[in-house]
């Protein structure tokens, strides 16, 4: 009797193993599939593929870019919310490296330095890198995040959860939670203007040229002449988001 | 199988069912159309409203003005840049011409030195050299806050636009 | 909402250094803390009752049923800091509904139900079925209807259904350690596998949560087990303590193992983050870190439980140094979550600076919050201590039907 059920349950005890073994294997090879699909793939050279270049040798801190960003999408006045902001970095001569950002750049800049200990001082203007392999996509549980087929990553509203996990995500801080809302909130490369034909509020504004937008798939287009005749690089390229932010002139202190 | 082995599988059963047929009830539409998200979520986000005209949309009517600024140092800059977003402004004008424009949709002159000082405040971060092509294409920087601070003759703050017109710098 | 904004420009006069503008509001607050904690206990206690039914430590038999009891109590309060937490929360279906399947976070919805549903409440159910049958004869009223609905109107406690639930249960168990492993781990993997946060990105963060979850399961057990003794006024089984400390005592060790192997890792790579990180440690995580979790919440347990192994002082004693052995450890691997979602927002991700965090006591984020969801696991656990006591249940009946 005691011989019979210790060897039942010895059969029962492997076979359960067996189906669990199995149901592993097959839920961890779907789940790199899926890990793989985290964001859509370059658009293959058809239709519209957006990217951002913004030349630092040409940017005067003026922060209307900032500005205009907040005016045109209703983004709450507070310096808590920004979809684009603009960075001071200051280089000492003595190799310490300050940074500021007050109010976004909103009302200005001060050099709060004085001129002989500066070694070397810049603006850099922020904004969403809309990278297409974001992991600020690959991260929300609902899929209320994503990458449009012209390679715009934009939020729905009326889906997302607000469980921040896509704000802890984002390596370049570009997200923030609406205040009101209480969903995730960033810059849209104002898709409303874009599909009136118009560009993007913060590229319009910019005074010196400083911002350049355009079509990565249209050879002709003044990103890509942007990019051929400068050196340009994207923040945290080891982090491997396929940032589609490119900056010219981007100094080793820039984060 | 003894009667409590199919009663729990019934349970069971009937949860897993309920679960299925709420999935298909509560998901939306026009979910994983183009990828995992709502593709009406794209028409959503193009439907916000414009705020931003675009300098077209300003030299209807402010033509001189235009003229003025394109042969100047400030040809770069766009009305909305200074003034603010325009387009309320412009659609109300551009269909009731005749009409004063309420107070909501008169834009900002912005004419306080902070205003100024936004590009020209002296900052060894601000680019001296703007365009390579053009003549002529400095900024010119100042400290804003002293250049120029107090009226001799009248004892006062002045603005930079009591000597500077923003138009023709 | 003016408050909230108030507390905002508060946080931005105390920035140190540079943040990202959208940094200065910390994203994740106490009750993120708390989701790890509770999922870490549930866990934990599951692979103590595990350790007696597939091991076969029968030694610690006396605490199998309460670590299974304990285990759904907290289990059914764990996704309530969650959901209360949402900017949406009546959203919250929609991870049921379209989970997305490259994100950790989705893969919650239906690992919680699995792990409830076919783990806890079908163990559980082949635990008690017999004796709820029974009970359900030996008692009356609203406890008597209960007994009929959980055990779904059967009847049947012969030997042989008995033996079949055995088994089941069994089976069940086996498939329950690697769930409890996979509801666990993932929540590491949630951290884990953030490449934008350097203090969170490490490979160890879901083996890490997994030991210290166990560790705190198990020290969870072993002090509801002492006070409830205490409350029923009985005996408690010395061997079986004695037993869930040596238990403890393997795996706290290996809990620092890995958690200094992490540290030491990091500290010799010396990559990026490294300098903004030992800022912060030495800085403002200095006390949460290495004075909660480290000295009070690891060290001091380890020390007091090896010597133990060697030196064995009187059954009183030792039954209080394991009270303060316990509540210590629930205390340090508190802090251990604390010091992972919170340390890992205090710092910019540009490495530039700092931001600062405050609590308050009110409010869906505040300390009163996050204290219901603690005390609620455990009015949950009395009343399922009043239904299913386990020192009730009945191994030897023989009848084969009750009417």
């Amino acid at each position: 009797m005691k011989k019979n059920r210790s060897a039942l349950s010895r059969r029962d005890f492997f076979r359960a193993g067996a189906i669990i073994a199995g149901g592993v294997a097959v839920s961890s090879s779907v789940a790199t599939v899926n890990g793989l699909l985290f964001a859509s793939e370059p658009s293959g050279g058809k239709g519209k593929w957006y990217g951002i270049g913004i030349d630092i040798n040409k940017c005067i801190g003026c922060g209307k870019c900032a500005h205009a960003c907040k005016l045109e999408n209703q983004v709450p006045d507070d310096p808590f919310y920004f979809r684009s902001w603009v960075e001071q970095y200051t280089i000492k001569t003595d190799g310490t490296i300050l940074v500021e950002s007050p109010n976004g750049g909103i009302d200005g800049f001060s050099q709060s330095v004085p001129e002989e200990e500066i070694f070397k001082s810049f603006f850099v203007p922020k904004m969403c890198n809309h990278c297409y392999k974001s992991p600020c996509t690959q991260v929300c549980p609902v899929g209320a995040t994503f990458d449009t087929p012209e390679g715009i990553v934009l939020i729905d509203e009326n889906y997302c959860i607000g469980c921040r996990y896509c704000v802890q995500a984002c390596p370049y801080g570009c997200r923030y939670v609406h205040p009101e809302k209480k969903t995730v909130d960033k810059c849209t490369l104002c898709i409303h203007r874009l599909k009136k034909g118009l560009q993007p509020a913060c590229f319009e504004i910019c005074p010196t040229e400083a911002r350049i937008f355009g079509d990565l798939n249209d050879p002709e287009s003044s990103l890509n002449s942007f990019l051929k005749n400068h050196t340009c690089m994207v923040i945290k390229p080891h982090l491997n988001t396929g940032s589609k932010l490119f900056y010219n002139a981007l100094s080793s202190e820039v984060r | 199988m003894p009667k409590h082995i199919k009663r729990l599988i019934l349970v069971f059963g009937i949860f897993i069912a309920l679960f299925i047929l709420l999935q298909q009830i509560l998901r939306p539409s026009s979910f994983g159309e183009l990828g995992h998200y709502r593709s009406d979520a794209i028409e959503e986000n193009a439907a916000n409203e414009l705020h931003y005209a675009g300098v077209a949309n300003c030299s209807s009517c402010h033509d001189t003005v235009r003229l003025q600024k394109s042969a100047g140092l400030h040809a770069m800059l766009t009305c909305e840049a200074c003034h603010g977003p325009g387009l309320k402004h412009a659609r109300f004008a551009g269909s009731f011409t005749g009409f004063p424009l309420p107070d909501s949709l008169v834009l900002q002159k912005p004419t306080e030195r902070k205003d100024c000082a936004l590009c020209h405040q002296i900052n060894a971060a601000r680019v001296k050299i703007l365009f390579d092509t053009i003549d002529n294409s400095l900024i010119r920087q100042v400290n804003a806050l002293e250049h120029n601070l107090m009226s001799k003759k009248t004892k006062k703050e002045r603005k930079c636009v009591s000597c500077h017109n923003p138009h023709q710098p | 909402m003016a408050h909230h904004l108030q507390n905002l420009y508060e946080a931005l006069s105390k920035v140190d250094g540079y943040i990202y503008p959208n940094e200065i509001e910390l994203n994740w607050s106490i009750l993120i803390v708390l989701y790890p904690y509770i999922t870490g206990l549930v866990a934990g206690a599951f692979i103590l009752a595990s350790l007696e039914r597939i091991f076969k430590l029968h030694i610690l038999k006396p605490t199998y049923g309460l670590a299974l009891l304990t285990a759904l109590a907290f289990l059914i309060v764990a996704p309530l800091p969650l959901v209360s937490h949402l900017g949406k929360p009546l959203r919250a279906y929609e991870i049921m509904i379209t989970p997305h399947l490259s994100s950790a976070m989705a893969i919650f919805g239906f690992v919680y139900l699995w792990y409830l549903m076919v783990v806890l409440l079908l163990e559980i159910w082949f635990d008690y079925r017999r004796d709820m049958v029974i009970w359900a004869n030996e008692s009356s009223g609203l406890k008597r209807l209960l007994y009929k609905v959980f055990s779904l109107w059967t009847t049947d406690i012969s030997p042989k259904s008995a033996a079949l639930d055995k088994k089941i249960g069994y089976i069940i168990t086996v498939i329950g350690v690697p769930s409890a492993f996979l509801l666990h781990g993932y929540v590491g993997f949630i951290f884990g596998s953030i490449k934008a946060n350097p203090w969170w990105s490490t490979v160890l963060m879901p083996v890490i949560f997994l030991f210290s979850a166990m560790v705190s399961g198990i020290a969870l057990v072993m002090l509801i087990y002492i006070v409830l003794m205490r409350i029923r006024k009985q005996a408690v089984d010395m061997g079986c303590l004695d037993t869930i400390a040596k238990y403890l005592f393997y795996i706290l060790i290996i809990d620092f193992a890995l958690e200094g192997l992490d540290q030491i890792h990091r500290i010799y790579e010396a990559e990026e983050s490294f300098e903004a990180l030992h800022l912060l440690v030495m800085g403002k995580l200095f006390f949460t870190l290495f004075i909660m979790q480290g000295l009070f919440g690891i060290v001091v347990p380890l020390i007091t439980l090896g010597t133990l192994q060697f030196y064995r002082p009187g059954e009183r004693v030792r039954k209080t140094i394991y009270l303060i052995i316990s509540i210590l450890i629930l205390v340090g691997i508190f802090f251990m979550r604390w010091n992972v979602v919170i340390g890992g927002q205090l710092f910019s991700k540009s490495f530039y600076g700092y931001t600062s965090f405050k609590i308050g006591l009110i409010g869906s984020e505040g300390f009163l919050m996050a204290g219901v969801w603690i005390v609620v696991p455990f009015l949950i656990l009395s009343f399922l201590l009043w239904l299913l006591p386990p020192w009730k249940k009945k191994e030897e009946e023989l009848p084969v039907h009750a009417s």
